[in-house]
């Protein structure tokens, strides 16, 4: 280096990113850099090699803006985290937040503007990008007048003033567009109360929570958020006097959500506005709360709706229609909210009005149900938006459509693709070549969230910002500064932000925003506004007739659901998310229908056989999956797969469900996304992705399930599962064993001054969202081995759930258990003495150590382990162009160094993210101090959105998981095997009196 | 025999592997009561260091050459014990070398190792056994010298060599005659 | 000693000639078999090759099935080991005479199995280039293996029965080798002079030799015991239900020596007709062997009885689920083959006609030995496919071309050297067989003149 390095201008190119230029350009990708190469010779400060840097940083994967902190190594990104600080997500992330990693460094990322070149053939080729803004600036010209459209996805931010402002310069309009609108919230609020805001829900604070269809979550509004929530409102704790609250699910299929239920109403599809009028009915009539003054004229407005009325016209008894009311109603903060399925109906809006009623008559809404607060996710244009400027585009009124953030072609089939083609000029911004951007004349990739400047305002007083974490990894360019230039300002995007947020803050500015950034937003309460009910009950309240969209006896009602963790298909390009079984099919890597078994066995279905739905708007195939989830007159269907770009993970698999649904906007300018269409076999067949096992538990001892009251009955150094611990076939036989045992142990499992790390899993938290799965493969290079390895059981995940039905006197599913499965660290351990080589052994913390280099795989370790938790690396996964590579470039980028990549032939398993414990116990001596409760948290306990996993060490007994470990709930996988296990299960708590899973 | 291959070999080694002709009487007996006949009468007249041939091994030659046990079973039980003493160390030193930990059991467990043990008896008591009659037959053999035979030996007929001089040869070569010798050569 | 009094024209000579002549110059079908046994072999070779560029996972395994065909293969093949050193050790403690015309061809299989079942460990090891590491030798890392893994158990008592019984083998041909070399000409008797160690029948060698062969097969008969046993504790030292139970050994050991004898037979019936041995190798034999493959087939029925009464018995729900998937679960089919070829079929074996129906034996043998390989197919596969501890670790397991590419080179390997043996030395023990002839005496030769 022959001049020396001007330390200001070095921070400067590295910003607050330092992002290491080193790194990313030695990786052999990236840009040709923006500085000169600058070895470690000289060393940036916040650079050390070996440390990581954690960034604060937003997460756009959905509109809920929960926080992230990036880990970044030597200028890589490795892994996603919470960032506690956010008052949105605290600390907690989903599978599709941790995923977002997948999105920086997909290996099907446009990689460079492309433009479609008139002569030859229209196909697209690489352009600089100089070229391409001229190019299009003289487009923008010649368009004026003849329609110029920016379209979108929900965008509450200065991106979305700043392109608002352009659109004004140019005479043009913006659209935003999400596929899985919230219209009916709006609609049905406007009803309602007269606001079409939408409302922040405390789900913390409830007693009762009612859910009319809305998967809270796992797709709706913001299910981070309100998972932490509901998991303190639901989750039991001994103590407390409202010990938990109950949950009812209303819905035709169990999702996600459901799955968590404590009861389960499967109402007919539409019927779930009924069942509220006929509640709040209940609760007005009999004077069950305190009723709010003004709600007094509903008794005349709700006089049709009486229990028997609704009961025979949806089907159900009354006299569950009043014990419902009654509970809801007594418990004192009951919470009803309606979403998902319930509000995609033609008629979701009237559902959405029935439940805001609900919560009116109990008076939740104020308390429980905050306007104020109001949250973005709902600011998007409407769907009857949508389908005009569809309209339009066909009628040849739109000459220039940009296009950013969302993939319309997707989520509107047929008629959107159709309409493009007649649009004068089409530029996607999109970074990845989906199905929208591969029909587009122009593609100018933006920066990944991650390599952006933004801000984005998710909820009224919150405004999370985003900031580069990494150097961009590819030749992109922020739309921002893309836009900028073609409207002919200075300056870059970053210097548009500073300039909106410097406004009325002249000289703090610069501290104010090293904080924000390092906060990663500014967080504040918005004050709560109070709600009436609106004059006009009648609109809100429609007569009691027949819901129902005429079907016909051949038709089947078939709801189209949002994926778990698909999405609406944005997420499909991701192995991670691809990979990761659906938390309630369990199915990955397709599509499939839900079918009932009594019409399976009616129609001679099996699984995996294929049905062909026909909607009046399109046909498609999808195999069966049966299941007592779901109504036996209703079918069901996931969106999120069928794409036909979007990159090699996501093209041409499965069916795309949007294919079945009406392209035109209901009443209330919504989208319907319940059909009814006919069912027809096909006679082929498929083995199905899954990853299920047996779906009852069969008396296993592997979960255990407790009433409500036996549960509060529980005290301290109680043992409702002691049995288990010694099964009468073998209590001699143990007890004998563990006298002999006695003496070794002292040995056996290095007592003494040594630590025993230990998890706690409380299944009364657990949702079985399966973020602990996505974050796990993160943080230990798991392998991703793709749709035929993981069909023949050969996927490499170190955590699966298992989820099994709790089931009624009737066997009926009322929802499910969820038991998250990893390797138990057993004191005794089965998998160690079979091992030839001592590749299994036992660490002086008491984990079972798996030591790659020396694992010759034999494989005997997995034979012998009773929980099955021990994953083969049958090929070399890691295989530069191998048949089953998982990283290919630059996905390999986001590898955890930390952690090796196991190499074919070897045996790997979860060991409570060892690095993790080794790099606390090394902070810990340079500090010359000891390990502190809490200093190490391992991957799926610090993703968990509803803290149900607790690590720490069990022989320190003023640590939490100590204390979790003597809770009378508390037991023992296959205790009865002797194999003293470090992990300690909590038994799901149920408000049922007799539970039971099968 | 014919048959052995002669190496170029300096003349002291050169005499041992390969020692010179035996002078001597041998007889070709088709029946093995002649030939037990033949060795009791050759005993009797004092002739001990004779060979006797047979196709297989008969207990009446045996008993009529009146043979101590074979030294064989010393070398199979030092070998057996040897063994056993080996299994024994090589397990437990191996284990207290590098002492893990494994599934709560005692760094060297005895019982697995018993069957270290035990195969490693077997092992070293069958190598050493072999060792040993490879010893002494080969052993027997030297003390014998280079001697005459006969192919017919490993096939139907028993033979007596009976080391002699010149002057004793012709006595012998009677004595096998009487005894039913179908054939006595002189070397 | 009591054998039945053979053929009068059956003497030494005799013996020696006939047995000799199965030495001879090899036919045209012998080519072809031979060619048959390599092109198998070759098959094994090439996926053996695929295995180790791509991976294990060409094989059918499938979570939680992580051993499946070739450990199966392995059993199989140790158990066909058993009944060699059984017949030419335990027998000549007991001494049987009869085993002497068939001991030799037992011996010969048995080390051509060890050979064959060696391999499969090496094979089916994720990491086959550092299959050396279960060995204890010294490195400079200190690193030693574990003793308390029954893996390493095996690998001692595979090790040792493979060179016991080979040597033991050798000891048996040297006076053979011997006596072929009297008669043999050319580069065979060059050859045989070598091998027959200047073996010449002479008293002094004779005397060692006897000794020594006692000792040796007093060893070798608790080592028969002792293999399979260890064998046997690959699986019930494991707590996988269906595996773990102490009924294991003796039931392991039973098996192999069942399995063993069938293999004998079926290999005898051709090589006695091919090489003209009647008058050497007698119906008598046969079913002596027979009656072998009775007593151990019943012992093996009744421990297939004792697992599945022990199975209820014990109340243990794990237990009582494995047994019952493995009775009626997906691989159902596997286990009634199981059942009836080694439950079943030998109890046709109690009728005297069966018994001395080479045909017959020759089918049923056959039988068994199928049955013998899905008996190992059903514990290994079947236990762990059904894995009752975890309701969520179940798979249906299929093997590939992968495993059965293996699966047929190592029957083209056994078969190749056990051909090349048969032609090369002799199957049949001259020596042995000579001695429970009558020995040619003066006064019987009188006799016989008058």
């Amino acid at each position: 280096m022959t001049e020396p390095i001007n330390r200001r201008r070095f921070l400067k190119v590295l910003g607050v990113t330092g992002a290491g230029t080193a790194a990313v350009s030695a990786c052999g990708i990236g840009p040709e850099p923006t500085e000169r190469l600058i070895p470690y010779l000289i060393q940036p400060e916040d650079q050390i090699p070996g440390i990581a840097t954690y960034y604060a940083t937003t997460c756009r994967e959905c509109a809920a803006g929960c926080g992230v902190r990036v880990r970044v190594r030597e200028g890589r990104a490795v892994k996603l985290e919470g960032n506690p600080d956010s008052p949105i997500n605290r600390g907690r992330l989903c599978s599709r937040g941790q995923a977002a990693i997948q999105g920086l460094y997909n290996p099907d990322r446009v990689q460079h503007p492309m433009v479609r070149n008139a002569t030859g053939g229209g196909s697209l080729e690489a352009i600089d990008w100089d070229g391409a803004i001229q190019r299009l600036s003289a487009k923008v010209a010649e368009a004026r007048g003849t329609g110029i459209v920016f379209l979108t996805g929900a965008e509450a931010s200065s991106f979305g003033d700043l392109v608002d402002e352009w659109m004004r310069q140019v005479g043009g309009r913006r659209l935003s567009y999400e596929a899985f609108g919230f219209d009916a919230l709006r609609a049905g609020n406007r009803m309602a109360f007269g606001t079409a805001s939408l409302p922040t829900y405390d789900f913390a604070n409830a007693k009762y929570l009612l859910s009319f269809g809305a998967d809270f979550l796992d797709t709706w509004l913001s299910p981070v958020e309100f998972q932490n929530g509901f998991s303190r409102a639901h989750a039991f704790d001994g103590g407390r006097s409202a010990s938990m609250a109950k949950f009812v699910y209303v819905g035709p299929r169990l999702s996600l959500t459901g799955m968590n239920a404590d009861e389960w109403i499967g109402v007919r599809p539409g019927s779930e506005g009924a069942l509220a009028l006929a509640m709040a009915q209940v609760v007005v009539s009999r004077r069950l709360a305190r009723v709010p003054a003004d709600a007094s004229r509903l008794s005349a407005v709700l006089s049709a709706h009486t229990p028997r009325a609704v009961a025979e016209e949806i089907g159900i008894e009354q006299d569950v229609i009043v014990r419902l009311a009654t509970e809801f109603a007594r418990s004192g903060g009951g919470l009803a909210v309606s979403g998902g399925i319930a509000t995609q109906y033609a008629n979701g809006a009237e559902i959405v009005a029935a439940v805001n009623i609900l919560n009116y008559v109990v008076g939740s809404v104020g308390t429980l149900v905050k306007f104020g607060a109001d949250l973005a996710a709902g600011s998007t244009n409407s769907f009857a938006d949508i389908a005009a400027l569809t309209s339009d585009m066909a009628a040849g009124k739109v000459g220039l459509l940009f296009v950013h953030g969302t993939n319309p072609a997707h989520s509107l089939p047929g008629a959107f693709q159709q309409a493009l083609g007649k649009v004068g000029y089409k530029v996607s911004f999109s970074s990845f070549m989906d199905d929208t951007t591969a029909a587009c004349d122009m593609i100018l990739p933006d920066h990944h969230p991650l390599e952006q400047w933004a801000d984005s305002r998710p909820r009224a007083g919150v405004t999370a910002f985003q900031q580069p974490v990494v150097q961009p990894v590819f030749d992109t360019k922020q739309t921002g500064d893309v836009v900028l230039r073609l409207a002919g300002r200075s300056g870059t995007f970053q210097d548009y932000l500073q300039a909106k947020h410097r406004t009325g803050r002249g000289a703090g500015f610069d501290q104010f925003w090293m904080d924000t950034l390092a906060k990663g937003g500014t967080y504040g309460d918005a004050p709560t506004r109070a709600v009436r009910l609106s004059t006009d009950l009648a609109a809100a309240v429609p007569p009691l007739q027949q819901e129902r969209g005429s079907g016909g006896e051949d038709k089947q009602d078939v709801v189209v659901f949002p994926h778990p963790v698909l999405h609406d298909g944005r997420g499909a390009n991701k192995p991670w998310l691809q990979e990761l079984p659906d938390p309630v099919s369990k199915i990955a890597w397709h599509s499939w229908v839900e079918v009932h078994p009594d019409t399976a066995a009616r129609w001679g279905l099996a699984t995996g056989d294929f049905l062909v739905l026909t909607s009046d708007f399109g046909s498609q195939k999808f195999p069966t999956w049966i299941t007592p989830s779901v109504r036996p007159d209703t079918l069901a269907v996931p969106t999120g797969q069928g794409h036909t770009a979007y990159g090699r993970y996501a093209q041409d698999r499965s069916a795309n469900a949007f294919e079945l649904l009406d392209r035109k906007a209901n009443a209330y300018g919504g989208r319907t996304f319940a059909v009814s269409a006919t069912a027809t076999k096909t006679g082929e067949h498929r083995k199905i992705v899954t990853t299920e096992g047996s779906p009852r538990e069969r008396g296993r001892g592997t979960v255990e399930v407790l009433g409500v009251a036996r549960a509060k009955a529980l005290h301290a150094g109680d043992h409702p599962f002691h049995h288990e611990e010694t099964p009468e076939y073998a209590a001699e036989a143990v007890a004998w064993w563990a006298e002999r045992q006695h003496e070794k142990a002292e040995l056996g499992d290095y007592r003494g001054e040594q630590p025993r790390w230990g998890l706690a899993i409380d299944l009364s938290k657990c949702t079985g969202c399966s973020a602990c799965v996505t974050a796990c493969y993160a943080e230990n290079n798991i392998a991703t081995v793709g749709e035929d390895l993981m069909q023949r059981g050969r996927e490499m995940s170190w955590l699966r759930l298992e989820r099994y039905w709790l089931t009624d006197e009737h066997g009926e599913p009322q929802g499910a258990v969820n038991s998250p499965m990893l390797c138990q660290q057993c004191g005794n351990a089965p998998c160690e003495p079979v091992c030839p080589v001592y590749a299994a052994y036992h660490t002086p913390d008491g984990l079972n150590g798996q030591v790659y280099n020396r694992c010759v795989g034999t494989r005997y370790c997995s034979n012998n382990c009773p929980y099955k938790v021990r994953y083969f690396n049958w090929y070399n996964y890691a295989e530069r162009e191998g048949a089953y590579e998982a990283w290919p470039e630059p996905l390999s980028m986001l590898l955890n160094p930390d952690v090796t990549v196991r190499e074919k032939g070897v045996m790997e398993k979860c060991t409570f993210c060892v690095q993790r414990i080794r790099g606390a116990q090394n902070q810990a001596r340079l500090e010359d101090r000891n390990v502190r409760d809490g200093d190490i948290v391992t991957a799926c306990q610090q993703t968990c959105p509803s803290d149900a996993i607790v690590f720490g060490d069990l022989n320190d007994r003023r640590s939490l998981v100590y204390q979790l470990a003597g809770n009378p709930r508390g037991y023992h996988v296959l205790a009865g095997l002797n194999t003293k296990p470090a992990i300690t299960y909590l038994a799901r708590v149920v408000a049922q009196d007799t539970p039971s899973h099968g | 025999m014919t048959t052995h291959l002669r190496l170029p070999l300096p003349k002291p080694i050169q005499d041992i592997i390969h020692p010179p002709p035996t002078p001597g009487v041998l007889g070709v007996f088709s029946y093995l009561d002649s030939t037990l006949d033949a060795i009791k009468k050759l005993r009797a007249a004092g002739h001990t260091e004779f060979t006797v041939y047979s196709p297989v091994p008969r207990h009446e030659i045996e008993d009529a050459l009146g043979q101590s046990v074979s030294p064989v079973r010393a070398f199979t039980l030092i070998g057996g014990i040897a063994g056993c003493a080996i299994g024994a160390w090589l397990s437990l030193w191996m284990s207290y070398d590098w002492p893990v930990v494994v599934g709560g059991k005692p760094v060297g467990s005895i019982p697995p190792y018993v069957i270290i043990m035990f195969e490693m008896t077997i092992l070293f008591g069958a190598l050493s056994t072999i060792l040993g009659i490879v010893f002494n037959a080969a052993f027997a053999a030297r003390r014998s010298g280079t001697i005459q035979y006969d192919e017919r030996f490993t096939n139907d007929r028993f033979g007596i060599f009976v080391p002699a001089d010149s002057s004793q040869a012709s006595g012998v070569e009677s004595l096998l005659k009487q005894s039913g010798a179908e054939e006595v050569r002189r070397g | 000693m009591a054998e039945h009094a053979p053929p009068s024209r059956v003497t030494y000579d005799y013996v020696t000639r006939t047995i000799a002549r199965t030495l001879g110059s090899p036919t045209r079908g012998y080519f072809l078999l031979l060619g048959a046994a390599v092109a198998l072999l070759l098959v094994g070779i090439v996926t053996l090759l695929y295995l180790l560029r791509y991976g294990l996972g060409l094989a059918g395994y499938s979570h939680p099935v992580y051993w499946a065909v070739f450990i199966t293969c392995f059993v199989f093949w140790v158990g066909i080991a058993h009944s060699g050193t059984l017949i030419s050790a335990i027998l000549f403690l007991f001494r049987s005479g009869w085993r002497t015309a068939v001991y030799r061809t037992a011996e010969a299989m048995t080390v051509f199995a060890v050979m064959t079942a060696g391999l499969f460990p090496l094979i089916h090891i994720g990491r086959q280039w550092y299959f050396y590491w279960l060995i204890p030798y010294p490195n400079e890392r200190g690193l030693w293996p574990n003793f308390k893994s029954p893996l390493i158990w095996d690998e001692f008592a595979i090790g040792t029965y493979f060179t016991v019984s080979t040597v033991f083998l050798i000891m048996g041909l040297i006076p053979d080798i011997a006596a072929v070399r009297d008669l043999a000409t050319g580069w065979r008797k060059k050859l045989y002079a070598l091998t027959s160690l200047g073996w010449t029948g002479a008293n002094e060698q004779w005397r060692h030799y006897t000794r020594g062969y006692l000792y040796l097969a007093a060893l070798a008969t608790p080592l028969v015991l002792s293999v399979h046993s260890v064998v046997s504790w690959d699986f019930a030292m494991a707590i996988v239900p269906g595996w773990h139970a102490t009924l294991f050994a003796p039931y392991f050991v039973a098996g192999a020596i069942y399995s063993g004898v069938a293999m004998v037979i079926t290999l005898l019936v051709p090589i006695r007709k091919l090489f003209h041995l009647e008058e050497i190798i007698t119906l008598h034999h046969f079913e002596n062997l027979a009656k072998l493959c009775l007593l151990t087939g019943s012992i093996v029925s009744f421990s297939y009885m004792t697992e599945n009464f022990v199975a209820w018995f014990s109340g243990n729900p794990h237990e009582r689920a494995a047994f019952w998937y493995r009775a009626f679960g997906e691989y159902w089919w596997a286990s009634w083959t199981m059942n009836i070829c080694n439950g079943l079929l030998p109890w046709l074996l109690w009728s005297k006609t069966v018994r001395t129906n080479i045909t017959a034996l020759f089918v049923i043998s056959i039988f068994v030995n199928i049955g013998m390989w899905f008996e190992r197919y059903v514990i290994i596969v079947v236990s762990l496919a059904g894995e009752p501890y975890e309701p969520w670790a179940n798979a249906v397991y299929n093997p590939t071309w992968a495993d059965w590419g293996i699966m047929a080179g190592s029957f083209g390997w056994f078969f190749m050297w056990f051909l090349l043996f048969v032609k090369n030395f002799p199957a049949v023990s001259i020596s042995e067989v000579k001695e429970v002839l009558p020995p040619p005496k003066r006064q019987a030769a009188r006799a016989g003149a008058h």
